[in-house]
Parts: C-alpha cells; sequence; structure tokens
C-alpha cells in the first residue's frame, strides 16, 4: 500500500489555482524531491498533500484512506510536516517547541510520558541539538531552527514526512547531516517529501524526483531520468552540465 | 520551584479573600465577619459580609479569572504577546454600550445595563470577526487591525456620551468607564458564573492548541490542531468572558494583558498550564487591587483597574528585567 498517494491534485488560494493535475505517489522508504522555480507551486503542493490547504480538485489517499475523512489529529499522528519557518511570538526554549511536535499523540489534557519525553530526546539528538535544548529558539540562527523545526517533526514519530525547503538555511555540513538524517529515515520506512532548491542535494537523498512548472508536474521518475539538460532548459531556462564524480555520484553544473 | 509558585499563588488568592471577607471595613469588624460566616452574628454584620462582600469578592475572582483567561487566550491565538480583549476591542464594544445604556434607559430599566454589555461586547466581536475575514478566513493581522478601530469607535463614542450626558447619570456612566465591583450582589453573581464557566471550560480544553496556534496556522494545523474549529471557538469564548467583566464590572484594563505575562515568567510558556495559573493569578490580582481600591484611602474609593495597574506593573517590570 502506498503510504502517500494524489491524483489529479489541484489546488491554491482565493480562486487562484497554483497547483494543477498533480498525481504523485510515496510508498515506505522512498524519498521524493519536488524541484522547480520559484512559484511553480512545490510548497502549495506540499500543504495540499498534508492537507493543511484543502484541494479545489483531486485526491489525497494517506495509507489508503482519504484524506479528508481523517482527522487534523489523526493526520499529524502520521504525517510529519516541516515548514518553511514558524513564527514565534513568544520565548520558547529548543525543548518546548520540540515538545510540541507530541501534541498529536497527547490530547488536550494528558500530560507527557516517559515515553513522550523520550521521543523528544531522541528527535533532539538525532537533529544535533543535544545541550542546546534549554536555548531560546529565537535566539537561534536561521539554520539551527530549520533543525529545531525537524526535530519538533520527527519527535511524532511519523510514517510520512514532508519539508519545505529544509536545507535552505545550513550550511554545507549541517545540509551532509541532514542528508543523512533523511537517508536514515527512508532506511527505517519512512516515505518523505522534501522541496529543496538544490539539485545536487535532491541528487544526494532522493530516489525519485518531481518537477513542478507552473503548476504542473512536468515530469517526475528516477533523478537519472529527470535531471537531463534539456529539463533545465525548458523548466529554469538554464544550461546545465551533468559531471559524474569518481566515485559515481552525478553532478549538476549551471553555466553562465 | 513552579511547586512553590504554584502554592505562593493560591496562598496570595486565599489570603487577599480572607482580607476581603474579614477586613472589608468598618461595618463588621474582623471578629463579627466571622461569626457571620459562620451563620451567626448580628443581623447588620451578616448583611455587610454575606449581602456585600461575599459577592464582591467572588465577583471580583470571577472577573479577573476571566480577563486573564481571555488575554492569555487571545495571546496565544493571535500569535502576538499584546493581544488582550482590549486590543480587539470588545471591553470597548460592551463599555460603550453600557455607557450608553446608563445615559439613555429610564431609571427603572437601568438593571438591564449588563445586557446592553454583554450585546455591545458580542456587536463588536462580530464586527473585528467581520472585518477581519480573508479569502482564507480570518487573519491575526486583520483581526487586530479591525480590533484597534472597532476600539477608537467605542472610544469616541463613549467621550460622546459622556460629554452629553446629563449630571445625574455622569457618575455611573464614569464608573463603566473606570471599573469597579460596587455593583455586586448575590444575583449578579448568579447570573454572571455559568456565563464564564463555560467559555472557561472551552478555553482551557484548547490549551494545548493555543500554544501551537502561538507559532502560526500552518505549524498549528501540521501538529493536529482543527485550526478553523479552534480559532472560532477561543474567539467566542474569550468574547464571552471579556463582556461578562465588561458587564458586571466595567473596563478594567491591565490584568488581561500582564496577568497572562507575568505567569509566562515564573511558570514558562506551555499554554495548557498556563491558562489555568492565568484565571488564580488574574483572581488573586483583582481581589488584591479591589481591597487596596475601597480600603487604601476610604471612605474614598479609587478606580480598581486603577489598583490593579499599579500593583501589577511593579511587580511586572522587576520580573522582566530579572529575567530578560
Amino acid at each position: 500500500m502506498m503510504l502517500l498517494a494524489a491524483r489529479a491534485l489541484a489546488g491554491g488560494y482565493g480562486g487562484a489555482e497554483v497547483v494543477r493535475m498533480v498525481d504523485l505517489d510515496v510508498a515506505e522508504g522512498d524519498c521524493v524531491a519536488v524541484l522547480g522555480p520559484n512559484g511553480a507551486g512545490k510548497s502549495t503542493l506540499l500543504r495540499l498533500l498534508a492537507g493543511i490547504l484543502p484541494a479545489t480538485s483531486g485526491t489525497v489517499e494517506l495509507r489508503g484512506r482519504p484524506l479528508a475523512s481523517w482527522r487534523r489529529r489523526e493526520v499529524a499522528q502520521t504525517m510529519g510536516f516541516v515548514p518553511q519557518s514558524v513564527s514565534f511570538a513568544f520565548p520558547l526554549t529548543v525543548a518546548e517547541v520540540v515538545q510540541q511536535g507530541r501534541a498529536p499523540h497527547l490530547g488536550p489534557w494528558r500530560p507527557p510520558s516517559p515515553r513522550d519525553h523520550a521521543a523528544v530526546a531522541a528527535a533532539i539528538e538525532r537533529v544535533g541539538l543535544v545541550g542546546r535544548e534549554h536555548a531560546a529558539v529565537q535566539r537561534l540562527s536561521g539554520g539551527e531552527r530549520q533543525l529545531v523545526l525537524l526535530a519538533r517533526a520527527l519527535a511524532s514519530e511519523p510514517r510520512v514526512l514532508l519539508l519545505d525547503e529544509p536545507a535552505t538555511a545550513l550550511d554545507v555540513g549541517h545540509q551532509l547531516e541532514l542528508v543523512a538524517i533523511l537517508r536514515e529515515l527512508t532506511g527505517e520506512g519512512v516515505g518523505t517529501i522534501v522541496v529543496v532548491h538544490d539539485w545536487n542535494f535532491a541528487l544526494r537523498v532522493a530516489n525519485r524526483v518531481a518537477v513542478l512548472h507552473h503548476g504542473w508536474l512536468h515530469a517526475a521518475g528516477s533523478a537519472a531520468q529527470v535531471l537531463r539538460p534539456d529539463l533545465f532548459r525548458e523548466v529554469f531556462g538554464v544550461e546545465v552540465e551533468l559531471i559524474e564524480r569518481p566515485d559515481g555520484v552525478p553532478v549538476l553544473v549551471p553555466h553562465g | 520551584m513552579r511547586r512553590a509558585a504554584d502554592a505562593t499563588l493560591v496562598l496570595v488568592l486565599l489570603l487577599a479573600s480572607a482580607a476581603a471577607l474579614l477586613a472589608g471595613g468598618p461595618a463588621a469588624t474582623p471578629a463579627e465577619a466571622l461569626a457571620a460566616l459562620a451563620g451567626g452574628g448580628s443581623p447588620e454584620a451578616h448583611a455587610v459580609v454575606v449581602g456585600l462582600r461575599l459577592p464582591r469578592l467572588l465577583l471580583g475572582i470571577g472577573v479577573g479569572a476571566a480577563l486573564a483567561l481571555a488575554g492569555a487566550a487571545l495571546q496565544s491565538l493571535l500569535g502576538n504577546p499584546l493581544g488582550d480583549p482590549f486590543l480587539l476591542g470588545i471591553s470597548g464594544g460592551g463599555a460603550a454600550a453600557a455607557t450608553a445604556a446608563f445615559v439613555l434607559l429610564p431609571a427603572a430599566a437601568l438593571g438591564l445595563v449588563p445586557a446592553a454589555a454583554m450585546a455591545g461586547a458580542a456587536g463588536a466581536t462580530a464586527l473585528v470577526w467581520w472585518m477581519a475575514r480573508g479569502p482564507l478566513g480570518p487573519s491575526s493581522t486583520r483581526m487586530i487591525l479591525a480590533g484597534v478601530a472597532v476600539n477608537a469607535a467605542a472610544s469616541a463614542a463613549i467621550l460622546t456620551i459622556l460629554s452629553i450626558a446629563p449630571s445625574p447619570r455622569l457618575p455611573g456612566a464614569l464608573a463603566v468607564t473606570m471599573g469597579s465591583l460596587a455593583s455586586a450582589s448575590g444575583a449578579a453573581v448568579a447570573w454572571l458564573a455559568p456565563y464564564l464557566v463555560v467559555p472557561a471550560f472551552v478555553l482551557l480544553l484548547h490549551g494545548r492548541d493555543l500554544g501551537l496556534l502561538a507559532t502560526g496556522e500552518e505549524s498549528a494545523a501540521a501538529l493536529g490542531v482543527e485550526v478553523g474549529t479552534v480559532r472560532r471557538r477561543v474567539f467566542l469564548a474569550a468574547a464571552a468572558l471579556s463582556g461578562g467583566a465588561v458587564a458586571f464590572a466595567g473596563v478594567i484594563g491591565f490584568v488581561g494583558l500582564v496577568t497572562p505575562h507575568l505567569c509566562r515568567l515564573v511558570w514558562g510558556q506551555s499554554t495548557r498550564r498556563l491558562l489555568p495559573r492565568a484565571a488564580v493569578a488574574g483572581a488573586a490580582l483583582m481581589v488584591l487591587g479591589d481591597l487596596v481600591a475601597h480600603r487604601a484611602l476610604a471612605p474614598a474609593e479609587l478606580p480598581v483597574g486603577v489598583v490593579t495597574a499599579l500593583l501589577g506593573v511593579p511587580f511586572f517590570v522587576v520580573l522582566l528585567r530579572r529575567t530578560s
């Protein structure tokens, strides 16, 4: 069974359709990278898949059941979502933010149990923020905040994880750490969809790539099939060269 | 540390309540008051303690808790530390309607002033909600802007009413704008109680959701919050609490805004735990404030809102400096 399956999915804001007729499947252990120019509808697609934004047409099925028939809390127990950024109106600590990831499992009254604390500690350790638990999240760098948001989503122990540009504010060391974390997760059977701008990041983590252009799914398939020079010419309007490193990992280098 | 702070908070409320009942003024000595509370004592002492002081204490507890709960909930709902019933124009709408009712109604119908205040608060709430509606539902920023506009209109209306009010009615109308617990009665408390208990329960039920909402709608929805439903319920509950407070105690500033922040500084940011503590702290501040308001310069009585501000602001400043 597919973890997440979208059929002819469309949606947008206030009558303007931003995502059109997108089909997408995520199986256990899949990592799908969503690429596309600015304004192509990548973040909107992620919101539609998460059910945060209602679809205007088409369907999303989570574990074989239409997303619309799930309660939000049930969705959040199964699917993690890492937004690009979050507003912190109040001075929360790293631990308090990551603790929020347990909310879907707790309901309105139940205080966190040792099991919940363990999940929070494991998530903090996984993103490498041990020792920073009591730091005020507002004082962290942009990159560290992205890691906190990742930890918050991991604390809910999701089977499907959606990430909206998780690598943009990360330095190269943290980007490689994120690559390692995503690989670990897919190894554990978590299905992930990650919106990225960095093609090479996509090549490192994703077994499948989906390219959005003006809201349409322009191309989808394995990275090697999709990320060809003609695609970059059509979608991004740039010339790129595909170079193979000695270890076999392909690298995309734009011209100009 | 948290336990000790909890115990201190409850102790302050209990001591303030005891002081309000036993040392409320020269009409009954503490011994006479105690006897009256136990069911004995003179009829005069009984009338003062059970008929006046007790309802006034209960009204203070209810109003203080309501304002602090509404403030704490609105701050999280709007993701804005400045959120409180005043910012959103709810108190202003209630006060404008109450002042108008005070000036316009015939003397026999002045019992309807609280109902007018509730209607005004409800009207202001509906107006803010309607103004803030966008294609994606009401946004926090639009809600705050709408609230500021409604508040400005309410202030203008109040000033207009006060400037043309006939002089016999002016003190009553002014009391609404300055806030007072003097109108407390057993009937008022009985009427207000369910009006406060139900919305308070709604807010406590959504304590955890509110903490998530403070980090933004997308973020809250991703963590399982039914954003639309919760926002509607919390807004209505906070409006009901603020409307009830304005109806029976007039405009009392500061309690709704600063009590939640005091609690955040002492106990941390978890809204699930913050809301009940804010309610108790608001009640304590209100009872203390009222005690000072009508005992400090007796027989003259200060507006209770002035006293709560005078009591709370220095405490808040010290806490803010110590924790920054």
